[in-house]
C-alpha cells in the first residue's frame, strides 16, 4: 500500500513537473484514447436515462490523480477516488459525457430557493444554513479552439496560447460554463449547460451535454469531493485523453 | 502598500456595548439574503469567547512570512440567525410566548458582560470589531482567485464579488475572522469600510451612529487627521494582536483607568482592575507604554494643565473625530 502511494505521489510530481515546465503538453498517445459511441437514443434520454441506457456503452476507467497540497496551510488529503468511469455518446449533434465515480459521502444539498422579490421588501430573508460545507462536483475541460496540431493546452487550466473551456457541474449549484487560459484565470461565462447528477448506492453518475467535439480533441476530467473540503485546485484530475 | 490609508481609532474607555454601530452596519450592508448571521461590525465582551467563538485562538495570519493554518468557524460558532414566531402569536392566536427559532446558542456578543475575575473582582470591557483593512492582508494573499484587493487610493480591502468563487481560504487566513461566507450567493463578504460613504465625504455608518463618540476616522498619512495624531503623534492607540503580522489599520485606545472598589486614584499599573497580562495578550507588550502615556496625560489635565491627547479623545464634535477627504484620495483618470 505504502509503495503504491509513493509511486502515485512520484508519478503525480513527475507529471506536474512536466506540465509546469513545458506549460503545454504533447498530445497523449493512443493508450489514452476514448471511444465515442454513436447513440441510437436521444439527448434527453441520455441525460435523464439511468443505467439501462448507459450500460449499453462501454466505460473507460480513467485514472484520477490528487493534486499535491497547493498551499502551506492545506490539510493533507488521502486518495479516496482513484478512478472515474467515462462513457461518451454522440446524439443530436451533441457530445454527451457521463462521469461515474464511487464516493462514500453524498455532499450535495438543495438550497432554499430565493424569492424573486427584493430582500428589502421582505421581512424574512433566506438564511445561510452552513458556512463550512463543500459540495461534490465534476468538470470536463477541452481546448477552446479546435486544434489538430500536436500540442495540447497546459493541464493547469490551459495557457495563454491555448485557452480552454471548462464545463463544471456542482451537486448543489448546478452547471456552469467557464473559460480559462492558465491557472487562476478561470472565469464564469454566465452560461450553463444541460446536465444531470444522480447519487445512488455510493456512486455519482453525472451527465454533461457538451458541444460536439471532433475526433482528435483532447479532453480532461476533474472530480471534487466535498467531504475532503475540495474546491479550487484541491481536487482529483485526469491527464489529457483523446477522443477517437 | 497603498498611496493612502484610511484608518479608525476606537477608544475602549468610552464603549458602552450598546451595539448601535452593529445595527447601523447591519441595516446598511447585511440586511440581505444569506447575511442574517453576519455582523461586519460587532461588539464583544472581553475577556470572552468572541464572535465567532474563539476566533482569537484558532489561527490565521502570518508567521515568518508564511500564512498560518486555521479551521473554518462553523455556524454554531457564529450563531445562527434566528427569527420569532410572531405569526403564531399575533395572527393565529396561539397562546404561546414569542420565542426565537432556532434556539439561540451563540451570537455576536453571546457572553455579554460575563468577563473574567481578577482576584475577587470582576472585570470586563467591550471590544468593537470591524475588518482591520490590514497593510499586509492575509486574506488577499490566501485568495487563489485574486478576488481580494487593497484599493490603491485609500488602502481599503475589498472582495470582488464577480471574481470570488467562495473557496473560503480568506476566512481561514484572516486572524480576526472578519470575512463571512454567504451560502446563498456562494461568495464571501466583509466590511468595506463604508467606502461609498467616504467617497461622498460621509464618515462610516458605525462611527456616525456611535452614541459614545468613541470612533475616530481619517487617513493615517494625513498629519491633520485625528487617527494620525492618536496613533503616530500621541502614540496612545494600538492594533489588536500585532503579532499576527498583518499590520491592522484599526487601532484601540486601551482601557486604562477603570475604578475598583477601594482603589480610587490608583493607577492601573499599581492596582489593576483589568489585568495587564490580558491587555498585553490583546495589544502586545507596548500596551504598558501606552498606559503610562495615558496616565501621564490624565495627570497633566488633573493638575490644571492641558492635554492635547485627552482633549482629542473627548472628541466633542464630528470635525474633531473625523477627517474624510475624498478629494485627497481620488484617483485622477
Amino acid at each position: 500500500m505504502r509503495t503504491h502511494q509513493l509511486l502515485t505521489i512520484a508519478s503525480v510530481c513527475l507529471l506536474l513537473t512536466a506540465v509546469t515546465s513545458a506549460q503545454t503538453a504533447i498530445k497523449p498517445a493512443s493508450g489514452q484514447s476514448l471511444s465515442v459511441a454513436a447513440s441510437p437514443v436521444s439527448v434527453d434520454h441520455l441525460l435523464n436515462g439511468g443505467p439501462a441506457v448507459w450500460n449499453q456503452i462501454a466505460a473507460k476507467h480513467v485514472a484520477l490523480n490528487r493534486t499535491p497540497p497547493l498551499y502551506d496551510t492545506d490539510e493533507p488529503a488521502a486518495v479516496e477516488i482513484p478512478v472515474v468511469d467515462v462513457r461518451l455518446a454522440r446524439a443530436g449533434g451533441k457530445l454527451i459525457v457521463q462521469l461515474s465515480w464511487r464516493d462514500a459521502t453524498h455532499d450535495a444539498t438543495t438550497l432554499t430557493e430565493v424569492p424573486n422579490t427584493p430582500p428589502e421588501t421582505r421581512f424574512l430573508k433566506v438564511p445561510t444554513d452552513a458556512d463550512d460545507r463543500f459540495f461534490d462536483a465534476a468538470a470536463v475541460m477541452f481546448p477552446a479552439k479546435a486544434d489538430a496540431g500536436a500540442i495540447a493546452p497546459s493541464l493547469q487550466m490551459g495557457d495563454a496560447e491555448h485557452p480552454v473551456e471548462i464545463y463544471y457541474w456542482n451537486g448543489t449549484r448546478g452547471s456552469m460554463v467557464m473559460q480559462a487560459q492558465g491557472r487562476s484565470t478561470t472565469k464564469r461565462t454566465g452560461q450553463n449547460f444541460p446536465s444531470s447528477g444522480i447519487y445512488q448506492n455510493g456512486r455519482w453518475n453525472v451527465t454533461f451535454e457538451l458541444p460536439d467535439l471532433a475526433a482528435g480533441t483532447t479532453v480532461a476530467f476533474a472530480v471534487w469531493n466535498g467531504s475532503q473540503k475540495d474546491r479550487d485546485g484541491r481536487k482529483y484530475f485526469s491527464v489529457w485523453q483523446v477522443l477517437e | 502598500m497603498s498611496r493612502h490609508q484610511y484608518a479608525m481609532v476606537m477608544d475602549l474607555n468610552k464603549c458602552l456595548g450598546c451595539q448601535t454601530c452593529t445595527i447601523a452596519c447591519k441595516k446598511l450592508w447585511t440586511d440581505r439574503d444569506g447575511t442574517g448571521y453576519m455582523y461586519w461590525n460587532n461588539v464583544e465582551t472581553r475577556p470572552g469567547l468572541g464572535y465567532p467563538r474563539q476566533w482569537d485562538r484558532i489561527g490565521g495570519g502570518w508567521k515568518d512570512g508564511s500564512l498560518q493554518p486555521s479551521p473554518l468557524p462553523t455556524m454554531d460558532d457564529y450563531g445562527h440567525a434566528w427569527e420569532y414566531n410572531y405569526e403564531q402569536r399575533l395572527y393565529e392566536g396561539k397562546r404561546q410566548p414569542v420565542m426565537p427559532s432556532p434556539e439561540p446558542k451563540s451570537g455576536c456578543n453571546w457572553d455579554e458582560d460575563v468577563g473574567g475575575m481578577n482576584a475577587d473582582a470582576n472585570y470586563f470591557f467591550y471590544l468593537p470589531r470591524i475588518c482591520n483593512h490590514c497593510t499586509y492582508p492575509a486574506c488577499l494573499e490566501a485568495c487563489p482567485r485574486k478576488a481580494i484587493y487593497k484599493r490603491e487610493e485609500d488602502g481599503i480591502v475589498v472582495i470582488d464579488q464577480d471574481r470570488c468563487q467562495g473557496y473560503r481560504y480568506c476566512i481561514k487566513a484572516c486572524p480576526y475572522k472578519k470575512i463571512y461566507f454567504n451560502e446563498v450567493t456562494g461568495k464571501s463578504e466583509k466590511c468595506i469600510f463604508c467606502y461609498p460613504r467616504l467617497e461622498k465625504g460621509e464618515v462610516n455608518a458605525c462611527a456616525a451612529q456611535c452614541p459614545g463618540r468613541l470612533r475616530f476616522v481619517g487617513l493615517l498619512d494625513d498629519p491633520e487627521s485625528p487617527v494620525h495624531k492618536l496613533v503616530l503623534v500621541h502614540k496612545i492607540a494600538l492594533p489588536l494582536f500585532p503579532e499576527k503580522g498583518t499590520q491592522p489599520n484599526v487601532f484601540y485606545v486601551p482601557p486604562f483607568n477603570p475604578p475598583k472598589i477601594g482603589n480610587y486614584g490608583k493607577s492601573i499599573q499599581e492596582d489593576p482592575r483589568v489585568p495587564l497580562d490580558y491587555l498585553t495578550y490583546l495589544f502586545g507588550p507596548e500596551v504598558r507604554d501606552v498606559i503610562t502615556r495615558l496616565e501621564a496625560e490624565l495627570k497633566k489635565q488633573q493638575e490644571g494643565g492641558r492635554s492635547e491627547a485627552l482633549q482629542l479623545l473627548i472628541g466633542r464634535d464630528a470635525e474633531t473625530r473625523y477627517r474624510i477627504r475624498p478629494q485627497l484620495v481620488q484617483i485622477q483618470v
